[in-house]
């Protein structure tokens, strides 16, 4: 007996594995004695064995990798909650202006409801906002409904711990607007479906989408410091003067971003259907007007750009001015011979409609089309409206255009203009978003920069001495125009002599060289009232509006006081003797 | 290769040695799987505590926005602390220091007008009908813009 069978002992199935063990050391002992040791089973038995081996090593070791060193735990832990369709939109600070939150909504299962009067009063002193009717709805029911949405963790949390049968949660994405209606209508809304409705939620809706696949932001070019001041004076001067609307703009007029875009009335996007749609209306981008005289800054550009006149031609307003079909009168006649400074000045009508003939229709409609105001001012707001031109540039447009009547425009559309006369003659598109710093942005050449340079001092000039003192700031060698445009009545077919839209177009500071930072701010005011027994012009209502905002925001955009400069301040005679 | 040939209580070392190196690698998947799987749970759970913590962070960030936003800052300081923004002439560089020094204080800036609540703001009256005189006045001149 062999060696195993003495093992194993005599069981029968230890009998069996003895046998196969002895046949098998007898198969080695028969391989040995036939001198073939490549027969020798041993060693296909351990070749066998080693590959096996081999195998179950390298399985083991894979599966010990994969279940140790697994992806689990890896990356950043954050996964994008059930909905999250849209990145934050912030300023140009990093400021958060919008945000998807994780929020939670509840659920009614009535069938798992013990007691229905229980879950009843313990929900209602929890949610004390929720509908009761809703509730009983979803009590009297027989399936698992949805109660209640946007609850907060913490409010999830004390629901959750009361332990109520039948009651669940979901999460959700609830877009929040911490601001509330700070850039309300800059910002814009989106729907629960995660689809901007209004501003740049709509605007960039497609970046914000794709940016919120990598957990990233979009960065506006608002500056939330310069647009809080731009609002909080906007609607001092709204409490004043109680117009039926009113706007304010700043903007960077090198890179046509837009530092700031305020309306009244506003309107707080995390409640936008709480709101009437006048509330909701962008009206900088929306709503056209007939601006009045700041046009007389285009009419002045374009004469100046042209060679019609020089800042000392002169042009006759002692009279009323018959131009076309109408007869051109001034709000304050001089009845003087003027310089061209002394017509943007004191915002002569007469002077300007003498200009505007001057320049003629042909000329004053290609330099209008060069300053983009025949089209809906170039921005990434969809809200932005179309113009109301002309339908013929004759006479008689020139007799309303050359100061702002006749043609309705948006107070975007009004700013790129100006921007773009006042960045050095370049037509840039306004935009809401940040650019990188140092970014040069170039666009269609509108005028000529010696005539940026110019009309640059002809504005500082309305400041110093002309229609727009009141929004002087000392050390910051402000420029601009007033604008009192009355408004048109269908009804009546008349203008109105109460209704105006009253603005101021600034701009600071005017002196340096035409590459040094410059900002243009826009004051409007539609039909402010009477409060202050004068009448609401653009240089009483907008005008020191317009330079309390500059004083404020000029230490944000790092405009140091400098020395004041008075540019026309001595008008020499026009050498010519013309008379314009 | 007569080592591998040795028995032990009638078993080849080599057998013995095989089954040893595969009852310790079963033992040690056993323990690999086991202590993995329990890491795996941990991790979940840190991954999921981390998720609520980012979700918290964003509700404080969103918190703290809300809370900075401009015109709240400026109602609360204008009311505690009597805070205004600074007028220009109240501003100066460094460099204009010492040529400061010597000049007398500076005038008080005039007062600063409180902030408006926008939600608060009176609707505009309608403008009172104007005297048959003035409207044909106003016809005739179509726009007094300025």
């Amino acid at each position: 007996m062999s060696l195993a069978q003495q093992t194993f002992g005599g069981s029968g199935l230890s009998r069996i594995a003895s046998g196969l063990i002895w046949r098998l050391e007898h198969a080695f002992e028969r391989a040995r004695a036939s001198g073939k040791p490549e027969d020798d089973t041993r060693i296909r038995i351990f070749v066998l064995l080693a590959m096996f081996g081999l195998l179950f090593v390298a399985l083991a070791v894979f599966a010990t990798r994969a279940t140790v060193f697994s992806d689990a735990g890896k990356g950043d832990g954050w996964t994008p909650p059930i909905g999250a369709a849209r990145a934050d939109l912030v300023d140009r600070n990093g400021q958060m202006l919008a945000a998807d939150l994780l929020h939670y909504g509840l659920y009614i299962d009535p069938r798992e409801i013990w007691d229905l009067g229980e879950t009843r009063r313990v929900l209602t002193a929890a949610l004390p906002e929720m509908s009761p009717l809703r509730l009983e709805k979803a009590l009297s029911g027989n399936r698992r409904v949805f109660v209640v949405g946007g609850l907060t963790p913490e409010v999830r949390a004390t629901i959750h711990d009361l332990g109520l049968p039948g009651v669940s949660f979901e999460p959700e994405q609830k877009r929040v607007y911490p601001l509330n209606y700070t850039a309300a209508h800059l910002i814009g809304f989106a729907d629960t479906g995660g689809l901007g409705l209004a501003g740049a939620e709509a605007a960039l809706n497609d970046q914000v989408r794709a940016a919120a696949a990598s957990h990233g932001s979009v960065p506006l070019s608002i500056d939330l410091r310069i647009q809080a001041t731009v609002e909080d004076e906007l609607y001092k001067a709204c409490a004043q003067f109680r117009p039926k609307g009113g706007v304010g703009v700043v903007i960077n007029v090198h890179t046509g971003e837009i530092l700031a875009l305020a309306n009244y009335p506003t309107f707080d996007p995390n409640r936008p259907g709480a709101y009437s749609l006048d509330a909701r209306l962008n009206r900088a981008a929306q709503s056209i007007y007939e601006m009045g005289s700041t046009f007389k800054g285009f009419t002045v550009a374009t004469g100046l750009d042209t060679g019609v006149a020089t800042p000392t031609s002169t042009f006759d307003a002692t009279h009323p001015y018959q131009l076309g079909y109408r007869t051109i009168h001034d709000y304050h006649a001089t009845h003087k011979i003027l310089t061209l400074v002394e017509v943007f000045q004191h915002s002569s009508n007469i002077g300007t409609a003498r200009l505007g003939e001057e320049i003629g229709p042909e000329r004053l409609h290609a330099y209008f089309d060069r300053f983009g105001l025949t089209q809906p001012a170039k921005t990434e707001l969809l809200e932005s409206a179309r113009p109301l031109t002309p339908r013929k540039w004759d006479i008689d447009a020139i007799a309303s255009t050359s100061f702002g009547h006749g043609i309705n425009v948006t107070p975007l559309a009004l700013a790129r203009a100006y921007s773009g006369l006042l960045n050095g003659g370049e037509l840039l598109p306004l935009t809401i978003k940040k650019l990188p710093a140092g970014t040069v942005v170039h666009g269609p050449r509108m005028i000529k920069e010696s005539t940026a340079l110019t009309l640059l001092q002809i504005m500082r000039s309305n400041v110093t001495g002309g229609s727009g003192k009141s929004a002087n700031v000392p050390g910051l060698n402000v420029g601009g125009k007033t604008g009192t445009g009355d408004k048109w009545e269908p009804a009546a077919r008349r203008y109105s002599s109460t209704k105006q839209v009253s603005s101021f177009a600034a701009v600071f500071p005017t002196d340096g060289a035409l590459s040094d930072p410059r900002y243009f701010v826009l004051v409007l005011m539609d039909e402010p009232q009477r409060t202050t027994g004068v009448d609401p012009t653009g240089g009483i209502v907008a005008a020191p509006a317009a330079g309390r905002i500059i004083e404020r925001i000029a230490p944000f955009l790092g405009v140091k006081p400098r020395p004041e400069t008075f540019p026309f301040s001595q008008v020499p005679e026009d050498p010519s003797g013309e008379e314009h | 290769m007569n080592w591998l040939n040795r028995r032990v209580r009638g078993f080849r070392l080599i057998d013995l040695v095989a089954f040893s190196v595969l009852a310790c690698l079963i033992l040690g998947v056993y323990l690999a799987k086991t202590i993995a799987g329990r890491e795996r749970t941990e991790i979940a759970r840190i991954d999921r505590q981390i998720d609520d913590e980012k979700a918290r962070i964003r509700l404080l960030q969103a918190e703290v926005s809300h809370l900075e936003e401009p015109q709240r800052i400026e109602r609360l300081s204008e009311a505690y602390l009597g805070l205004a923004p600074a007028p220009m002439k109240h501003r100066a560089n460094l460099d204009q220091l010492p040529a400061l020094a010597g000049t007398p204080a500076a005038a008080p800036a005039k007062p600063f007008q409180p902030s408006v609540d926008p939600m608060q703001i009176a609707a505009p009256q309608p403008p009172a009908p104007l005297p048959e005189a003035t409207q044909m006045a106003a016809v005739a001149q179509p726009g007094g813009p300025q």
